[in-house]
């Protein structure tokens, strides 16, 4: 899986690029330019060791944001030195993020290109003005279709790539579905709800995958709830199965089982496991002889 | 960006930028003519026209829009070379310019490859006594670490095609969730102890619909039959894109003669489909059983049979 994305390749390019970075940090002739093309150099192989493909924490936001300042920085402070680099603004735009950001590189994009003036002479700096618009547009328009396909497959896409893991709204899709299917299947279909710590919620997924038939299905319902469909012959096979599942996984779990013909609201149920005390919780199926 | 989305929208925003390039080629050239820089003039003058083709290219989408990026590049790297050639020019500006424009035109590799192969001409062009190190270090930093951006984007790319149950083009799921489900289905069918049945459809004219009428037509086709059949099946049974033009539908908990009725149901229900290029849907179905306790493997090779068989029918 990973082969896929690259990886190697990317890293190699990160160490290219943030040698070449560091050579002219060491050519510097100032302290100020080399502190911060070291910078650049840093954050180029850090990211390179740190590569990962989520990136919807602050945190990550907070890191993308690195480039784009320190650009600003190198071409405010040296403009005669690093102008090569004004043309990088339509490719930091071509990354998707979120609309302040975008507001952000485009105004450091906007001050670091009048901070050019002296260097340029007014027609070229004209110019490249409106080249670099023109340019950035094109990069923004990069970047909204991506995010475009981003949305139209959020509330549908797995959550880790091979795991069968969906966010909420696939979950009160597949109730629908199962609890309509089950009846007329003469199946026992129970909704197994887990209440873990958060940072164990992943994790503790990963393990759970592998006490699933290929036919059920996990789901992050919030940070700290895992939803998980159990599909078995009767309810006796349910049971067996569920105390199969939950020795697997790792305490602290609070557990709370719902045969799909007692469940009335998911919301309800959430938030009644959100309060419950026994770890195991069973809700008796009124339609079980 | 090659992976493509059916919208002609996306080319908009180049089309826009193609046209704001034309005019300010135009005025550039005019620029100076009107200045007496006659000697400047020709190269803006001489490429005004190519890049008036491209921005017109552009709006076709597919092959002229890649056409149209290409022209646009060679006009970018002409003007280029001749402004870096100029003794009073700003080297420093303009060569960060190329590396951009490829990324932003052209997809990673190729952009790559052309921004590497082109540096020992930039630096001859700038080599007036000796090329400046500082600007060849500039030069080739800017190349590798604007890179890193399609790179991330090529990476988001690949990881929403492993996440994405759902065919980018249609209403059906992807051939690898289909493998996937079809599985699971097998094992709850010998867990409840059901019949399980796949109905397989064929469009022949998709090919032809690309070919002779373009994506629309094509998508036409597609829409028409997945539109037709989710409306018709059950909640739990799965549309699912076996090959270009294959589908899969699998009837979980499905007999035999139910299967036929089904089958029977959606020819009529196809049939009365007409699109406005290719006409009347055509369509090819055929049933398969899981025979009781067949095993996954030996299920999908006859799958995989029958699509052939199916596929091959019109040559036959």
């Amino acid at each position: 899986m990973r082969s896929k994305y690259k990886t190697g390749l990317l890293r190699i390019n990160l160490l290219v690029a943030s040698t070449l970075v560091a050579l002219r940090a060491v050519a510097a002739d100032n302290a100020v330019d080399a502190l911060l093309l070291w910078a650049m150099a840093a954050w180029l192989v850090i990211t390179g060791a740190r590569l990962r493909l989520g990136h919807r924490h602050l945190i990550a936001r907070l890191w993308q944001l690195v480039p784009g300042l320190l650009l600003a920085a190198l071409l405010g402070s040296a403009p005669e030195r690093h102008i090569t680099w004004l043309w990088a603004w339509p490719l930091l735009l071509m990354w998707p993020q979120p609309p302040w950001m975008l507001l952000l590189h485009g105004l450091l994009a906007v001050m670091s290109w009048h901070a050019q003036h002296d260097a340029l002479g007014s027609e070229p700096w004209w110019l490249s003005g409106l080249l670099l618009a023109g340019l950035m547009f094109l990069g923004l328009s990069h970047a909204r279709a991506l995010q475009a396909r981003h949305l139209a497959t959020r509330h549908r896409a797995r959550l880790v790539a091979g795991w069968p893991l969906w966010p909420r709204p696939q979950l009160e899709h597949d109730l629908d579905r199962e609890r309509r299917r089950a009846t007329r299947e003469s199946a026992h279909a129970e909704l197994l709800l887990l209440r873990l710590p958060p940072r164990r919620l992943l994790p503790q997924a990963g393990r759970l995958r592998h006490h699933l038939q290929r036919f059920e299905n996990g789901y992050r319902i919030d940070r700290r709830t895992l939803g998980v469909l159990l599909i078995s012959r009767d309810a006796e096979q349910s049971a067996q199965r569920r105390e199969r599942l939950l020795d697997a996984l790792e305490p602290p779990v609070t557990a709370r089982a719902i045969p799909l013909p007692c469940l009335v609201s998911l919301t309800d149920e959430v938030h009644a496991l959100s309060r419950q005390t026994p770890a195991r919780w069973i809700k008796e199926s009124a339609t079980h002889a | 960006m090659h992976d493509a989305e059916p919208n002609l929208a996306r080319h908009r925003p180049l089309t826009l930028v193609l046209t704001i390039g034309t005019l300010l080629l135009l005025g550039q050239a005019l620029w100076f003519y009107l200045m007496g820089e006659y000697h400047r003039m020709p190269p803006p003058a001489l490429l005004t026209p190519v890049m008036l083709m491209a921005t017109l290219l552009a709006p076709m989408g597919g092959d002229h829009a890649r056409a149209a990026a290409c022209l646009v590049l060679a006009c970018g790297l002409l003007l280029i070379a001749v402004e870096l050639s100029r003794p009073t020019g700003l080297p420093s500006l303009w060569i960060g310019l190329p590396p951009v424009l490829a990324l932003l035109l052209l997809p990673l590799a190729p952009a790559m490859l052309l921004n590497l192969g082109l540096t020992p001409i930039w630096m001859a062009l700038l080599g007036a006594p000796r090329p400046d190190i500082d600007v060849l270090l500039a030069y080739l930093s800017l190349v590798t670490a604007a890179a890193l951006v399609p790179w991330g984007r090529l990476r988001q790319q690949a990881w929403l095609r492993a996440t994405d149950p759902g065919d980018p083009e249609c209403r059906a799921v992807s051939p690898a969730y289909l493998r996937e489900r079809l599985a699971g289905e097998i094992d709850r069918a010998d867990l409840l102890g059901q019949p399980l049945a796949v109905l397989l459809f064929h469009l022949p004219q998709l090919e032809v619909a690309d070919e002779q009428f373009g994506a629309k037509a094509r998508q036409a086709v597609l829409d028409g039959l997945c539109q037709t059949v989710a409306g018709r099946c059950r909640a739990h049974d799965i549309l699912g894109r076996a090959e270009e033009d294959v589908f899969w539908l699998v009837m979980p908990n499905t007999t035999e003669s139910g299967a036929l009725l089904v089958q029977q149901r959606l020819s009529r229900a196809l049939e009365p489909v007409v699109l406005v290029e290719t006409g009347p849907l055509e369509t090819r179905t055929r049933l398969v059983m899981r025979h009781e306790g067949e095993d996954e493997s030996s299920l999908e090779h006859r799958l995989h049979t029958a699509t052939r068989r199916l596929t091959n029918a019109r040559d036959a």
